[in-house]
């Protein structure tokens, strides 16, 4: 095997993984403060990218001022979602307030490609797709930028923690009671949180989009997303920066070392294996607080 | 009004453990069996082959899932995966000559066995990361599938199902596969109305609501939960052999990918999780929402010439349904089943509302 | 909140059972001729449904406008499935009971489960680009209808501009990128027979469906250092494989792919940068050929076209327009035989049947369908991207149709023998 080769899939596979765990760690977000998952993840990406689009192509402004105004458009939209359905699942069952972010996916999918049209749309943020060669080694800029500021964001949801509002969030993680009776306005706290995993997915979106094109097939990162939160445990945002590169680089070297010997595609295959084997060593996953039982 | 009932009026245990104790539930369920019977000749063949035998094997499996789901409260994500299992495995086993009467009992069981292979090993984790681990599984049955040409039947990957004879009927035509999907359904339905009352379903119950008390009261949760995930695979290996002969007659791959495991699982909780009837209501509206809400927006596009682009008139639907779940969960966060109590109750003690029920 | 809840039902129930008045009276009206279009407007085939549906309704008003075939109208009933089988399966029972006479789902997984039932029931399945490639054999598959070139005789099309272009293929190397399912794994055989008979090398490179991520699969295709590149997949796959292309600086002139290539995607990966870019045609692109001008002249311009203006003479419009106009050329061969109908899936079969040398004034290749080959004689050109548009650099023609034919022979075959 070709050790040129095997780094630059290494390379390549982190980054992509970093990518990946942008979408997860706006799960993860929202997890922590309200112990939902929401399956809407995957959509609101979609929708930010949309949003991008037709920021750039229907009203014409340039990239750097159409990014900044759809995530600040994504961030009302996170926010709103949680006050007009989530809100309303206060003291229900988890799994319903789950399945009501389901709902809510298929509205989305239904509502975007309906409005601006199903045909692929284009964003361009300006990365050239020229290759560059370093040695031997091919970069791949997209991945590059797109994995650094995912790298970025989710080390600055890290921060983001130990800030007041963050501690805030902690306590309402915590015990949403106890919060309550202390005068935190938990249901802020979790409006937040929505609003802020949408601007995350947004960006992940943009990036996405930037490569495959804007269509509702970016919902899709809906499912590796969750993958990688799950992995990484799902109340840890570190948790799933490292996720994340695991299952990029396993991704990647499966699909250079396996593949070629069993002629299929092994890239799911091989992450489902990972992430079910660490499930049975962790069953909290890599980060994920242990929960502790009383009966 | 229908009811007709004052008090509480049982006068034995055996009365008290009816499973319909009153009157008028009882008729209605045998109206609706009768409907179910009768329904060949009620209604158009259209209507059979596109609602009703989808709708009888649907919500089969969603029993089955509810089963797993409501039953012992463990999520699967999988489910799609365990009805290949039993669709290709009946399938490959009646064109090797197996008779159909064991074909599709060794479909449920080879569901069975591979299901709770994978099940004792997810049983370590619980919730969200049970539904991980179970996603897994779909995915590693999805690749061998597609993999092996010798499971998926060659290079165009569609098997042609040959046609069962159980006891010496031959299942052929619209007629008698519906009789046949019914009979399953009707099986299973009553195994799960049936099996709450049993000790094994009390203990599942318990394993349900605390896994982590119920093994402090004496009850081994570890053997239910396995014992669970075989019940309810047996049960989706079934559904599908009977998805296979009855109503696809070609099995590929696609037809049991991660949206079909989606879609049951949507079915049971927007139904109601571990309500029986809330199967039968879930996989009735993830089944025929999308394809009425087409139909008449299709009409209204046609009949009030709606000016608007291919694109949304194609797309309204899929809005309106998701819109539909949001909409009924917002309303009843406790699933359809729990909107069919809700009128009954309503109707239990009309017109005396603030009596006692 | 009680009356919101009431209104709410209220509006399920109506819809509910609004959608199934129509079913009665649709069958009342006379002089028509039937065809179904259940295809998949929200899910996986968005990419080029819209397109190609409208083609087809497009054409099928240019028909109705200029009186119709024999003086009926044809009547498209166009619907979403989704891609969802028992939804598929739904529209197609529908349409059975409507009387129609056709089905196009424009979908491979629902074309195979709809395969048993057609059979059956003796309705027209139309398989365009999808669905069974052996389905070309008309004596396994009397009802389904590819009429269009396969994936077999693409990729054998391919191999053969190779061919022409490099002289020899002797000692070259050719690679595929293929979606990992049954529909990307299709050419292999094709491939691999052909390069034992001309002597290059095939090696494959499967990447997990749907495709957005390929980074680990095209450093190792450039490392193989290929002397052309086929790519094999759809939608996002297409873009993704192109961008990645691109960034592992891959001449784009040697790089190729079947039918599924469009203009949006050339704008999606840059127009500019994808010069040379090789895709197998049908049927011509643009809005020059007269058939398309037809269309313009009488449908579009009274304001009559079925979406959007832009997309009339793109690529998949184009195809829809291919397809609408080989099954309305079936129904007029169908009523040169039997003027008086019944119109039933056997008479339009029989016309279907007889196609013969129809090339919509040049629009396509000269196709001739008979009970055996459903194929149509598997002519294509190949196409390169200049810039601005797909532009032929070969003419009509066929390549390798032995060992395509082989192929579907053995499939078939195996069908034959398992569908007993």
């Amino acid at each position: 095997m070709d050790l040129a080769l095997l780094l630059e899939l290494s390379i390549n596979g982190a980054f992509v993984g970093m990518m990946y765990s942008l979408v997860a760690a706006g799960i993860v977000l929202i997890y922590k403060t309200s112990g939902i998952a929401n399956l809407a993840q995957g959509a609101l990406a979609m929708m930010g990218a949309y949003f991008a689009w037709a920021a750039t192509a229907l009203v014409g402004l340039p990239a750097w001022a159409a990014i900044p105004l759809s995530l600040v458009a994504m961030f009302a939209v996170g926010a709103l979602i949680e006050r007009f359905a989530l809100r309303q699942m206060i003291g229900q069952p988890i799994i319903m307030a789950i399945m009501l972010t389901m709902g809510m996916e298929i509205v989305l999918r239904g509502l975007l490609p309906g409005v601006f049209g199903t045909a692929v749309k284009k964003i361009d943020i300006g990365i050239p797709n020229a290759p560059l060669f370093v040695g031997d080694l091919l970069l791949n800029r997209t991945l590059l930028i797109g994995g650094a500021v995912s790298f970025a964001l989710v080390l600055a949801a890290i921060f983001f923690f130990n800030s007041r509002l963050g501690i805030v969030m902690r306590a309402v993680s915590d015990d949403q009671t106890a919060s309550w009776s202390v005068g935190v306005r938990v249901e802020r706290a979790i409006a937040i949180a929505w609003g802020l995993s949408a601007v995350m997915a947004t960006t992940a979106g943009i990036l996405w989009g930037a490569t495959q094109g804007v269509d509702w097939s970016l919902s899709l990162l809906l499912i590796k997303a969750l993958a990688i939160a799950i992995l990484g445990g799902l109340d840890s945002i570190p948790g799933v920066l490292i996720a994340g590169v695991v299952v990029g680089l396993v991704e990647s070297l499966a699909t250079g070392i396996i593949d070629p010997l069993i002629g299929g595609g092994t890239r799911d295959v091989a992450a489902s294996v990972i992430i079910l084997a660490t499930l049975l060593i962790r069953p909290h996953g890599l980060f994920g607080r242990e929960h502790i039982e009383r009966v | 009004m229908f009811y007709r009932r004052a008090g509480i009026s049982h006068t034995s245990y055996r009365q008290e453990r009816q499973l319909w104790p009153l009157p008028f539930d009882r008729r209605l369920a045998l109206f609706v069996l009768a409907l179910t019977i009768l329904a060949p000749l009620l209604v158009d063949r259209l209507y059979l082959v596109g609602y009703l035998m989808p709708w009888v094997i649907w919500s089969t499996a969603t029993l089955g899932l509810n089963f797993l789901m409501g039953g012992a409260g463990q999520i699967h994500l999988g489910y799609g995966a365990i009805i290949a299992i039993g669709a290709y495995s009946s399938v490959h086993l009646v064109r090797a000559g197996t008779p159909f009467e064991i074909a599709i009992v060794a479909g449920g069981l080879a569901s069975a066995l591979i299901g709770s292979i994978f099940g004792a090993a997810a049983l370590r984790v619980k919730g969200l990361y049970l539904a991980m681990a179970t996603l897994a599984m779909q995915s590693i049955v999805d690749f061998v599938i597609t993999q092996v040409p010798a499971i998926s039947g060659g290079g165009q990957a569609s098997l042609p199902v040959p046609t069962a004879t159980f006891f010496g009927i031959a299942i052929v035509g619209d007629l008698r596969s519906y009789y046949f999907a019914l009979a399953v359904c009707l099986i299973v339905t009553f195994f799960m109305l049936n099996v709450r009352r049993a000790s094994f379903g009390r203990a599942l119950a318990a394993v349900r609501e605390k896994d982590y008390a119920a093994s402090i009261l004496g009850v081994n949760t570890f053997r239910f939960k396995l014992v669970a995930f075989w019940v309810s695979s047996f049960i989706g290996g079934v559904v599908g052999a009977v998805l296979a002969f009855c109503y696809y007659r070609a099995v590929s791959p696609d037809q049991f990918h991660l949206d079909l495991s989606i879609q049951i699982v949507a079915m049971a909780i927007v139904g109601g999780v571990g309500s029986v009837l809330g199967s039968f209501f879930g996989a009735a509206l993830i089944l025929f929402a999308p394809i009425l809400l087409n139909q008449a927006v299709g009409q209204a596009a046609e009949m009030f010439g709606l000016a608007i682009s291919a694109d949304l008139r194609a797309h309204l639907p899929l809005m309106l349904y998701g819109g539909m779940i949001v909409g009924f969960l917002l309303w009843e966060p406790l699933g359809l089943a729990k909107i069919y109590d809700n009128v009954r109750n309503y109707f239990l003690v009309w017109p005396f509302r603030h009596a006692r029920h | 909140m009680t009356i919101k809840r009431r209104t709410f039902l209220a509006g399920a129930g109506a819809a509910a059972i609004g959608s199934q008045l129509h079913v009665s009276f649709a069958a009342a009206q006379e002089k028509v001729v039937r065809f179904a279009m259940p295809q998949d407007f929200t899910r996986v085939y968005t990419f080029a449904t819209t397109e190609y549906n409208q083609g087809q309704r497009d054409y099928a008003s240019l028909v109705n406008a200029k009186g119709g075939v024999n003086g009926y109208q044809i009547v498209l009933d166009v619907s979403d499935h989704g891609n969802d089988q028992p939804r598929a399966i739904e529209a197609y029972e529908r349409a059975k009971t409507q009387g129609a006479v056709l089905i196009d789902p424009l979908s491979t997984p629902v074309a195979r489960a709809l395969v048993p039932r057609v059979t059956a029931d003796k309705v027209n399945l139309i398989t365009a680009f999808s669905g069974r490639s052996d389905a070309a054999d008309g004596t396994a598959f009397p009802y389904v209808f590819p009429m269009s070139p396969n994936y077999w005789t693409q990729a054998g099309l391919l191999v053969d501009y190779f061919r022409q272009q490099d002289g020899d293929l002797k000692g070259k190397k050719i690679c595929l990128v293929h979606i990992d399912t049954p529909f990307g794994k299709e050419p292999i055989p094709v491939f691999e027979a052909l390069g034992a008979k001309l002597g290059y090398s095939f090696q494959a490179f499967p990447y997990t469906p749907p495709g957005n991520d390929q980074s680990a699969i095209w450093p190792q295709v450039r490392r193989a250092k290929p002397d052309w590149v086929v790519f094999w997949g759809v939608a996002v796959g297409q873009t993704v494989a192109l961008t990645e292309a691109l960034r592992n600086g891959i001449p784009i002139n040697r790089v190729s792919s079947s039918v599924w290539l469009s203009e949006s995607d050339m704008d999606i990966v840059g127009r500019a940068a994808m010069k040379g870019l090789i895709k197998v045609e049908p049927c011509a692109s643009g809005t020059s050929p007269k058939i398309i001008q037809d269309i313009i002249k009488t449908v579009i311009a009274p304001g009559k076209g079925a979406g959007d203006k832009a997309k009339v003479g793109t690529s998949y419009y184009n195809y829809g327009v291919m397809m609408a106009a080989l099954m309305i050329e079936g129904v007029r061969k169908a009523f040169e035989k039997a003027p008086n109908g019944p119109i039933t899936g056997e008479w339009l079969n029989a016309g279907l049947t007889s196609i013969s040398n129809f090339d919509a004034d040049g629009f396509m290749p000269a196709t001739t369908i008979t009970p055996q080959d459903h194929q149509g004689g598997g002519k294509c050109r190949i196409a390169r991207w200049d810039g601005e548009k797909f532009a032929p650099v070969t003419d009509w023609f066929t390549a390798n149709q032995d060992v395509v034919w082989a192929e579907i022979k053995k499939s078939a075959d195996e069908y034959k023998k398992t569908a007993k």
